[in-house]
């Protein structure tokens, strides 16, 4: 219980200084939201209008402690006020309305590259210097090393274009209203496939390799050892023992890319036209649009922070040590 | 900046052809619907207030109508919720007579009182309009605008400002942060269906005043996070109308399907200029000014910087949407805009920036004429542009680089006057007052240090100043075209700016779903999609039998 308590302490000061960092760090950028706008339109915005413009977007300022404590109010009654590249539309609604779709494609490929991954790792450290040991690894890092931009597009070409196994852009078929009849969620899911795999595809090689180190030196304890002279079964030995025990770096690995989800994909959601907060954070980014830019950091702050507090919690569960430590 | 912002990486998607079939279908039976891109949202948000900035598209041109339509392309003037407007004779005045036929789409007729509450709510919220005194509406469907000051460009600016109705915005507590997400409007597609962050509809108005010009059964706006994405689905058939920028526009869009994919890019955009800061020493003599003009190559700009979509500037400086005020004989008699680098060698000479024995010139001072020419690094098209120029002014001896940062730092520059040179968009407007103005008053110029958003090279002519408030100051036609006429003839004489290409308003179509699109023989309207003359388009299109 102690132990938890302290990890909670640390997360409320971990918070209290990331949502400090996110009121500053926009604030240190060139430039004001109107100007930005008003340099983007190319003068399609009269000059004039630069001042009624500040003030209908509310972004005259105060002084900057002033603009703190009312920030650090709003973030505790959250409410984020309104998007100025969105005007007027509040933030939170700009938010909700793109975060299920990030979740959903980063979910989706985030399962599929773990679990895959994983067991590739396991079987390549089991089967040490076999065909999936000394070929896969090699390969799928290569194949990650290619810029995701060109690989995405190529998928794009080959899978949608030429042989049309995939749709070329957006979550759902255009026309098709959101609900929950099976029609629409295998439509849904028809779309999410290859962006994700995408994803999948450039990550897949750090889970593989990671899982496979930590079995490599797993596989070498004495307790495997132990296992084999009691004469279990191989794949018994290799789930139970070895890969049980070799699973705990992934976990906080898992941990980490959970939150990290929130921040969405943001050359998938270009190359793929899926929506999605990333684009929304680099417009965000782009039109100095500090509500917005705020709302969206402190999601992925909460989102990190609270993966993070889960993989704590998980591990007290898993690994025993850390319970008596 | 997107849509000049060229990514040449969808040429490679667009390599082979594949048209597929019609955009998928409208769910309804009326046909399917004029799928249209919009390359710089990601997704939408359901905002359709006229007054935001950033309203989900369409919102003034579908939904939203003004009373009169100027056209760049053909340089006309359609009556379109007024039928008529007479300006007083002392120009201090202007009456807007509006039809009596149109109604919102909830029923309830359009008055001038819609004319008053419209003008009040953008003045409060967005200001502008400093010359109007008041608006009256004198009976229902008469409306009076009066100035306070001369002011003959309003006409335009009153006649182009899209009418909200009285009896929805009067209740709004909070106008500028209302959503408006269903709208009412006057045009000629104004209810929302189906609204998606991804896409959204918008089928007839039930109401509207032109029902024999309602021939498609709608429109599908679709969100697209950059050009790859839009110009794909424009390659693949699947939008009807592509107004985003493409590379190399005809084999890959076009020779896919030649019989029905056209495109046609009027040089109707805002005059692309190379801004000197004219506070420099170096840049103060408007004859350098000329000889660095004289140095670089138009064509080579225009054809390899702009691949050919756009036409060189001359020495009035004006774009082709000012074709009817444009004066051919300062055309005619001026040497400055064509690329002679002996003159300009020879000019350089005269001023004193003369060649050192290493080919590289100098000011009169002795320092090395040198200096940088700004471009956001994401106009990939107005990059190669300013590399053009560079290699340009080497061959004269003048060393310019080429720097490109982020557009935001640039145009920080810009607006402090702290650069040297660089590649600015300019005004455009109904009429050119607004454009010479912004680019040689002495009103509009602001020390360096202090912020502007025009003028950013800091030259100012009372000359210029003069015959601006002349022009300004007097509605008889013939009279304001000789004013421009002498304004053309100083900006030929001072070379404020260099003057680079019109832009081109990109626009590209297909006929396989429907016809009626404007075109160069038929320019009723230009191919863009966020101009006040889109709701022609939108009434002229009809879908193929």
């Amino acid at each position: 219980m102690g132990f938890i308590l302290r990890r909670l302490g640390f997360y409320l000061i971990a918070f209290w200084a990331s949502i400090t960092l996110n009121f500053m760090l926009p604030r240190l950028m060139p430039g004001d939201p109107v100007t930005r706008m008003l340099s983007r339109s190319q003068q399609r915005l009269d000059p004039q209008q630069i001042e009624s413009l500040q003030r209908l977007l509310g972004v005259e300022g105060g002084p900057w402690w002033q603009e703190y404590f009312g920030y650090l109010g709003r973030v505790l009654t959250g409410d984020f006020g309104v998007s100025i590249s969105r005007f007027p539309t509040p933030v939170s609604d700009v938010i909700a309305a793109q975060l299920p779709w990030t979740l959903l494609l980063g979910g989706v490929s985030l399962v599929i590259a773990v679990i895959i991954g994983n067991l590739l790792g396991i079987l390549a450290a089991w089967r040490r210097g076999g065909i999936l040991d000394s070929v896969t690894p090699p390969l799928l890092v290569f194949i990650g090393s290619f810029p995701y931009f060109w690989l995405a597009m190529g998928a794009l070409y080959v899978f949608g274009v030429t042989l049309g196994w995939s749709p070329l852009r957006h979550a759902f078929s255009v026309g098709m209203t959101p609900s929950w009849d099976l029609a629409f969620i295998a439509d849904v899911a028809s779309h999410v496939l290859l962006p994700a795999l995408s994803i999948v595809l450039v990550s897949i090689g750090g889970w593989m390799l990671g899982m496979r180190n930590t079995m490599i030196t797993t596989n070498a304890e004495d307790y495997i050892l132990m296992a084999e002279a009691k004469g279990l079964r191989p794949r018994r030995i290799m789930f139970n023992y070895a890969a049980r025990n070799a699973l705990l770096p992934s976990v906080t690995n898992i941990g980490m890319s959970l939150g990290f989800i929130v921040g969405g994909a943001l050359l998938t959601e270009v190359v793929f036209a899926y929506p999605g907060v990333g684009y929304q954070l680099l417009a965000a980014v782009q039109g100095l649009d500090y509500p917005l830019m705020q709302g969206l950091f402190l999601t992925i702050t909460a989102a990190v922070l609270l993966a993070n507090l889960l993989v704590d919690l998980v591990y007290v569960r898993l690994d025993p040590r850390v319970r008596v430590s | 900046m997107l849509r000049a912002g060229a990514i040449a990486a969808v040429g490679a998607l667009a390599l082979t052809g594949c048209s597929s079939g019609p955009a998928e279908d409208a769910g309804a039976d009326a046909g399917p619907l004029l799928t249209i891109p919009r390359e710089d949202m990601g997704t939408f948000s359901q905002n359709f207030n006229p007054f935001s900035p950033n309203a989900a598209p369409m919102t003034t041109q579908s939904i939203y109508e003004s009373m009169l339509i100027y056209n760049p392309a053909d340089g006309n003037t359609v009556p379109w919720l007024a039928e008529s407007w007479e300006p007083s004779e002392d120009g201090l005045s202007v009456t807007f007579n509006l039809r009596k036929d149109v109604k919102w789409s909830d029923g309830e007729p359009l008055v001038a009182a819609d004319v008053v509450t419209t003008f009040e709510l953008q003045r409060e919220l967005l200001g502008g309009f400093d010359y109007l005194e008041t608006v009256e509406a004198v009976d229902e469907s008469t409306a009076l605008f009066t100035f306070n000051k001369k002011f003959s460009p309003a006409l335009f600016e009153l006649g182009q400002q899209v009418i909200v109705p009285a009896h929805i915005w009067s209740e709004f507590a909070e106008p500028g942060n209302e959503q408006n997400s269903v709208p009412v409007g006057t045009g000629p597609y104004t209810e929302v269906s189906n609204f998606q962050a991804q896409s959204f509809d918008l089928l007839p108005n039930p109401e509207y005043w032109q029902p024999d010009k309602q021939k498609i059964p709608g429109i599908r706006m679709l969100a697209f996070a950059g050009n790859d994405g839009a110009n794909l689905a424009a390659i693949n058939g699947d939008v009807d109308w592509a107004p985003q920028y493409m590379p190399d526009i005809q084999s890959t869009f076009v020779d896919k399907d030649p019989e029905h994919r056209h495109y046609w890019f009027p040089p109707t955009g805002a005059e692309i200029n190379w801004q000197l800061n004219t506070t420099l020493d170096m840049f103060a003599d408007a004859d350098v000014r000329k000889a660095l003009s004289m140095a670089i190559d138009r064509e080579q700009i225009v054809d390899v910087g702009m691949s050919g979509y756009t036409i060189p500037a001359d020495c009035t400086g004006l774009s082709g949407n000012y074709d009817e005020w444009r004066d051919e004989d300062v055309v005619a008699d001026c040497g400055w805009t064509e690329h002679d680098a002996e003159a300009a060698a020879a000019l350089l000479d005269d001023a004193g920036y003369t060649a050192g024995p290493d080919g590289q010139r100098t000011t009169p001072d002795g320092e090395p004429f040198a200096f940088d020419i700004s471009v956001g690094s994401t106009s990939s098209d107005w990059l190669s542009v300013a590399n053009i120029i560079a290699q340009n002014l080497q061959d004269i001896g003048v060393q310019a680089t080429v720097d490109s940062p982020d557009w935001a730092a640039v145009v920080a520059g810009y607006e402090t006057g702290e650069f040297q040179t660089g590649i600015v968009w300019s005004a455009n407007a109904p009429t050119p007052y607004q454009y010479y103005r912004n680019i040689m008053s002495t009103e509009s110029v602001k020390p360096v240090g202090e912020q502007t958003f025009d003028n950013y090279h800091r030259f100012g002519s009372e000359e210029a100043d003069a015959l601006l408030a002349e022009f300004a100051a007097t509605t008889e036609e013939a009279e304001q075209q000789r004013l421009m006429s002498e304004l053309q003839t100083l900006y030929s004489d001072l070379a404020p700016v260099v003057p680079l290409f019109p832009g081109p308003e990109w626009g590209a179509y297909t006929t396989e779903r429907f016809v009626g699109w404007p075109t160069e023989e038929n320019p009723y309207a230009t191919l863009a999609t966020r101009a006040p003359t889109t709701v022609l388009v939108l009434t002229s299109l009809e879908p193929v039998e």
